[in-house]
């Protein structure tokens, strides 16, 4: 069976930047795959070629076993595109943006508005859905531009940043949609990001980019592994007899025990699972917790370990454009 | 059809947006109105100075003259002056756009028949002004030596002004057609290739160019989509010209049809001109550009205000490609000559293979990728 996504090798220079350079990887049909990368890493350029936006410098890419250079057309009936930039009109209603963009498929009037009224259902705006977009939140548009993409009943959604810009509940509001759509279709979702929870929230699997190479590819837990750190609870104890460290210590999670002014750290591989041990151990040695913290370790530390930075230091060499088109444009000659 | 609705999606925008479409129609109305008056107006109150050396009877009456004209269409605007050097003085900085000077034996000439001279010194610079002057001056010199005595009465007979309502102002019906191209114009100015533009701008085409619609079918439905609201707003223009004017279509509902045709030809043929020449812009201000100066070189050689036969050669050259001068021919022999499609068949012809040649154009350059 042919993957959902298949790129090899996959070059795109632009006159100043090589912008993706020599990326392969594939994605299961299915999967949540996840683009993880600061701003400027390659993501939209990327994203772009797969869904036949830009012409790749080299390197080939297959949707669904289609070459996107040979066969733009027919890939495109097979992808489902939610881009980095707003693109939904501001001046129509969110039916008629709907409903213009089923047009631009083919698809007949009433499988076109049975769609709509479903899609229009599943994202939470029905109720708005005579309401000119410009009246939208941009939670709201968003969820409306998703609902866009899944007009044609698309194998694969491509999804570029979908939630940056959006505050913590809308964001929230997406990852359940888009878990939702993904249950109920089968649809392959293919997501750049830069937030680490929402890869960690939502991915399958998650290839952390930067300056146009995969860094890293595996699926969230693997990377969090991979580096090697663990969880850390942190405990005031009252009561703590070198008995109760003994038999910490002879854990088999546990893998160190330090000491900081009262404070207990215990170093263990998976927090969840360490906890209630810990605590039963505790209260049979006749000790109490006066206070308890977990420290989980996250995608971040993953990023740090195989990028030297944290991911805020690379946002911040760059802006970000919420509106306009994603990719930073260029304007030869100061044209703006 | 995808590219309807490409067609639908602009169409709909256009109608959230009314007051895009009242100010186009509104626009080349008013232009009638500015350029009837400062193009088609008769000259009016022009400065003279008079400095009469002569003093006998035929300089007399050659001021009466003068007094008559500035009394009746108020042409001039005399003044008497007695120093010849600062009445030349006077032309010179501007206060007098002629100085007129009777020399001291006119009278005496015109009596003898021995060539009677009058001096005129013009403004130049303006040229005319010069022109008004002189006429004027030449007119009332034929006047005096035909020697007639009922001068005085024909010209106080234009005194009377006509004083229906639109004739008030001098508006001029061979203006109508080129108002009507005008208003083609400014359509394509705001519709057809630039929303694309626009679309670029904010970075909203990437929506469309990922779906299956095809070059064709984008470029098709956005210069429909401008056909249908350029032709709407011309022909309401062309409607209120001919009110306003008081011009009637004598040839009735053959005339109207082929009015319809004339416009819609000329809407799609300058739609596609310009989605060649911005089809790949990507910036509003590019556009804003491009039309002031598309606009300029296509609407003065058209024949709308000044006739293409009094143009240079090679300006008269570019008039023969020009598709604004073929469709002003059209609407003149329609409009004020009441002529049927014979006359007009050449027009259509080149605006049609006109059109062909640059929506081939426009859709061969245009790139679909970002
Ligand atoms: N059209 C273009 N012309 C020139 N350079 C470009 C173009 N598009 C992108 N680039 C460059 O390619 C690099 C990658 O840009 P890209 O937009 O793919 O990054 P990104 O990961 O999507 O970033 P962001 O998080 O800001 O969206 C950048 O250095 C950018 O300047
Ligand atoms: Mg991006």
């Amino acid at each position: 069976m042919a993957y959902a996504v298949e790129v090899k090798n996959i070059v795109k220079k632009f006159p100043s930047v090589t912008a993706v350079d020599d990326v392969s990887f594939n994605v299961d049909e299915g999967e949540i795959f996840g683009l993880l990368g600061p701003n400027g890493a390659g993501k939209t350029t990327l994203n772009r070629m797969l869904t036949c936006l830009i012409k790749p410098t080299s390197g080939q890419a297959n949707i669904r076993g289609l070459d996107v250079v040979k066969y733009p057309v027919r890939v495109r009936r097979n992808i489902g595109v939610v881009s980095q930039a707003m693109t939904s009109d501001l001046d129509l209603t969110a039916w008629e943006n709907l409903d213009i963009y089923g047009k631009y498929f083919d698809i007949p009037k009433t499988r076109r508005h049975e769609t709509i009224k479903y899609l229009l259902e599943t994202v939470g705006l029905a109720n708005r859905a005579q309401e000119l977009v410009a009246t939208y939140s941009g939670g709201m548009r968003r969820r409306l531009e998703i609902a866009r993409g899944l007009i044609h009943k698309p194998y694969i959604l491509f999804l570029d940043e979908p939630t940056t810009g959006l505050d913590p509940q809308s964001r929230r509001v997406i990852w359940d949609l888009l878990n939702k759509i993904r249950k109920e279709t089968k649809l392959t979702i293919f997501i750049t990001t830069h937030y680490m929870d929402e890869a960690d929230f939502l991915c399958d699997r998650i290839a952390i980019v930067d300056y146009g190479k995969i860094v890293v590819l595996d699926s969230p837990s693997n990377l969090k592994r991979s580096i090697g750190g663990f969880d850390i609870i942190e405990m005031l104890l009252s009561n703590y007899t070198p008995e109760v460290e003994a038999s910490l210590k002879a854990m088999q999670f546990v893998k160190n025990i330090t000491k900081k002014d009262e404070y207990t750290r215990v170093y263990v591989t998976d927090a969840a699972k360490a906890m209630p041990v810990i605590i039963e151990d505790i209260k049979k040695m006749h000790g109490s917790i006066d206070y308890l913290a977990i420290q989980k370790q996250s995608l971040e530390d993953v990023f740090i370990h195989y990028t030297g930075k944290t991911i805020r230091e690379a946002e911040a060499q760059k802006t970000n454009f919420i509106l306009g088109a994603g990719a930073p444009r260029q304007f030869p000659g100061g044209r703006l | 059809m995808r590219a309807l609705a490409i067609t639908e999606r602009d169409l709909r925008r256009f109608s959230r947006n009314p007051i895009v479409l009242i100010a186009s129609i509104l626009m080349p109305l008013v232009y009638l109105v500015i350029m009837g008056n400062s193009f088609q107006g008769e000259l009016k109150h022009l400065p003279i100075v008079v400095v009469d050396q002569d003093n006998g009877p035929y300089a007399r009456r050659m001021l009466e003259l003068l007094q008559a004209i500035q009394d009746g269409p108020h042409t001039l605007d005399m003044t008497r002056s007695s120093d010849q050097r600062a009445a030349i003085e006077g032309v010179k900085n501007g206060f007098y756009k002629g100085a007129l000077i009777i020399p001291p034996r006119f009278s005496e000439d015109v009596v003898k028949h021995v060539n009677p001279q009058v001096g005129l010194f013009l403004d130049n610079t303006d040229s005319i002004s010069a022109a008004g002057v002189s006429s004027v001056v030449s007119r009332s010199m034929s006047y005096l030596k035909s020697g007639y005595v009922s001068v005085r009465s024909t010209l106080a007979q234009s005194q009377f002004r006509p004083v229906e309502l639109y004739k008030k102002i001098d508006y001029d019906a061979s203006l109508v057609p080129g108002i009507i191209v005008m208003a083609i114009f400014m359509g394509t100015t705001f519709t057809g290739a630039f929303s694309l533009v626009m679309d670029k701008f904010l970075g909203i085409h990437e929506s469309y160019l990922s779906t299956p619609l095809t070059k064709m079918d984008i470029v098709a439905g956005i210069i429909i989509s401008g056909v249908l609201v350029t032709t709407l707003l011309s022909f309401i223009v062309m409607m209120g010209g001919m009110f306003m004017t008081g011009v009637k279509l004598a040839g009735g509902l053959v005339s109207f049809a082929l009015l319809l045709l004339t416009i819609v030809l000329t809407a799609l043929g300058l739609l596609s001109m310009v989605f060649v020449v911005l089809g790949r812009a990507d910036h509003p201000r590019i556009v804003g550009v491009t039309i002031g100066f598309l606009n300029v070189i296509f609407f003065f050689p058209s024949g709308a205000v000044y006739p293409i036969e009094s143009l240079p050669g090679w300006l008269k050259a570019f008039a023969r490609v020009n598709p604004e001068a073929y469709a002003v021919h059209a609407l003149k022999s329609l409009i004020l000559k009441s002529t049927g499609f014979v006359a007009i068949q050449g027009d259509i012809l080149f605006l049609l293979v006109f059109t062909a040649v640059m929506l081939c154009i426009a859709t061969a350059t245009f790139k679909r990728t970002m």
